[in-house]
């Protein structure tokens, strides 16, 4: 089994069609389902938050067959995601991605735990602190990125679980929870 | 003659009650013993209530087989488009078992086959070349496509041009053949080779078919 690191690539990443856009649609449902099971599984392993479509990313090519994906092929893997609601483009232009491993609606869920285990239910804290503070080490939030924890956040705003407020510079966003 | 059969018939039951061991743990056995009730016109998977099945309980055996054939074939069928490398799938079949210390031979798959077509399952034993392939969606495969399956064995693939070459073919019958193999999910295209070749490889005569298998 070829790995990738300590990630073990499935057995379809070592079978050069899977590398070419299937033109019948059954054969290409299929292929499209296996890719979009392996881009989430490695990137959740690997805690990747973004793949930019254009940039090197190990799972776009398999050296050991010779084998990489057309730009078409990239894109409609990760349009697949997107459609799934486990992506979202970041750019008009479809060029990066943001990879939802977990749901936004997820995210907010394990916030709302963390917040809980934490006793934190009605302190305050900073966006920075959340995902890189001392609480959070060894948790997912630890090193989330900033975008998927902001929308995260946002969502629970708007459900009143907390509320988000300006820091003195624009990297400091405060955030107030009332759970 | 009918009463030299029915003597032989009994000390064949004579021979399978002293010998249920073998016949239930040894493959070459069972399938030895296949052969000799077929040369007395016995079945011994023709009733699972009869005698040989009460005695050996092999009517079990195969039902059993026949059931993880099934799931194993549903389950590859989305990579192979329901053909399958008899080979593969006895291996695969091993590996579901692998708990069960009952080795299972390509003979037996193939009596577990036959078996499931008695139920008008659709399934089929077909050969290509020296592999044989075994069929779990109802496609007709002609000729032609099966000489393709036959010449793709060598590299898991083929070039419409080696067609053409090899089969002595035109270049239009050639793409027919490919285009309904493709259509019928047999086939799968790879344009990433450097030579700038359109490959079609085929899952069912290459080990990839494992892909899928257990999820």
């Amino acid at each position: 089994m070829q790995k990738l690191g300590d990630f073990k690539l499935p057995q379809f990443f070592n079978y050069p069609p899977y590398f070419t856009l299937q033109p019948v649609r059954e054969t290409r449902e299929k292929q499209v389902q296996l890719w979009k099971e392996l881009i989430l599984e490695y990137c959740r392993t690997q805690k990747i938050f973004v793949i930019g479509l254009e940039e090197e990313f190990p799972l776009f090519s398999n050296p050991e067959i010779e084998r990489s994906l057309s730009h078409e092929a990239r894109e409609a893997f990760v349009s697949a995601l997107v459609s799934d609601g486990r992506a979202e483009w970041l750019d008009k232009g479809h060029r990066k991605c943001l990879i939802l491993w977990h749901r936004i609606q997820d995210w907010a869920e394990i916030i709302i735990n963390f917040v809980k285990e934490n006793g934190l239910e009605d302190s305050v804290m900073t966006v920075e602190e959340i995902r890189s503070g001392i609480e959070s080490r060894g948790t997912e939030l630890h090193g989330l990125d900033r975008i998927i924890l902001m929308r995260a956040l946002k969502l629970l705003e708007h459900k009143g679980k907390l509320a988000i407020f300006k820091g003195t510079t624009a990297d400091d966003e405060g955030v107030k929870f009332s759970i | 003659m009918k009463e030299q059969l029915a003597t032989f018939r009994s000390q064949l039951e004579e021979f399978a009650r002293k010998h249920r061991n073998d016949i239930r743990k040894n493959p070459a056995f069972r399938s030895q013993f296949h052969e000799m009730c077929a040369k007395v016109g016995v079945d011994p998977l023709a009733s699972n209530k009869g005698l040989w099945a009460e005695l050996l309980g092999i009517g079990d055996f195969y039902y059993e087989l026949g059931v993880q054939i099934v799931e194993i074939c549903l389950a590859t069928r989305p990579h192979n488009g329901g053909l399958i490398n008899l080979q593969e799938l006895c291996n695969l079949l091993r590996q579901k078992r692998k708990h069960d210390r009952e080795a299972v031979s390509e003979d037996d798959c193939l009596r577990a086959i036959s078996k499931l077509k008695v139920m008008g399952s659709g399934f089929e034993v077909i050969t290509a070349g020296k592999k044989k392939l075994v069929r779990s969606v109802p496609t007709e495969l002609k000729k032609d496509h099966n000489e393709i399956l036959e010449l793709a064995q060598a590299q898991g693939f083929v070039a419409v041009d080696e067609v053409e070459r090899r089969l002595s073919w035109t270049l239009g019958r050639a793409i027919d053949a490919l285009d309904t193999l493709l259509d019928e999910g047999l086939a799968m295209i790879d344009d990433g080779h450097e030579d700038g070749k359109r490959r079609y490889w085929f899952p069912c005569v290459s080990s990839i078919s494992s892909v899928g298998a257990d999820s």
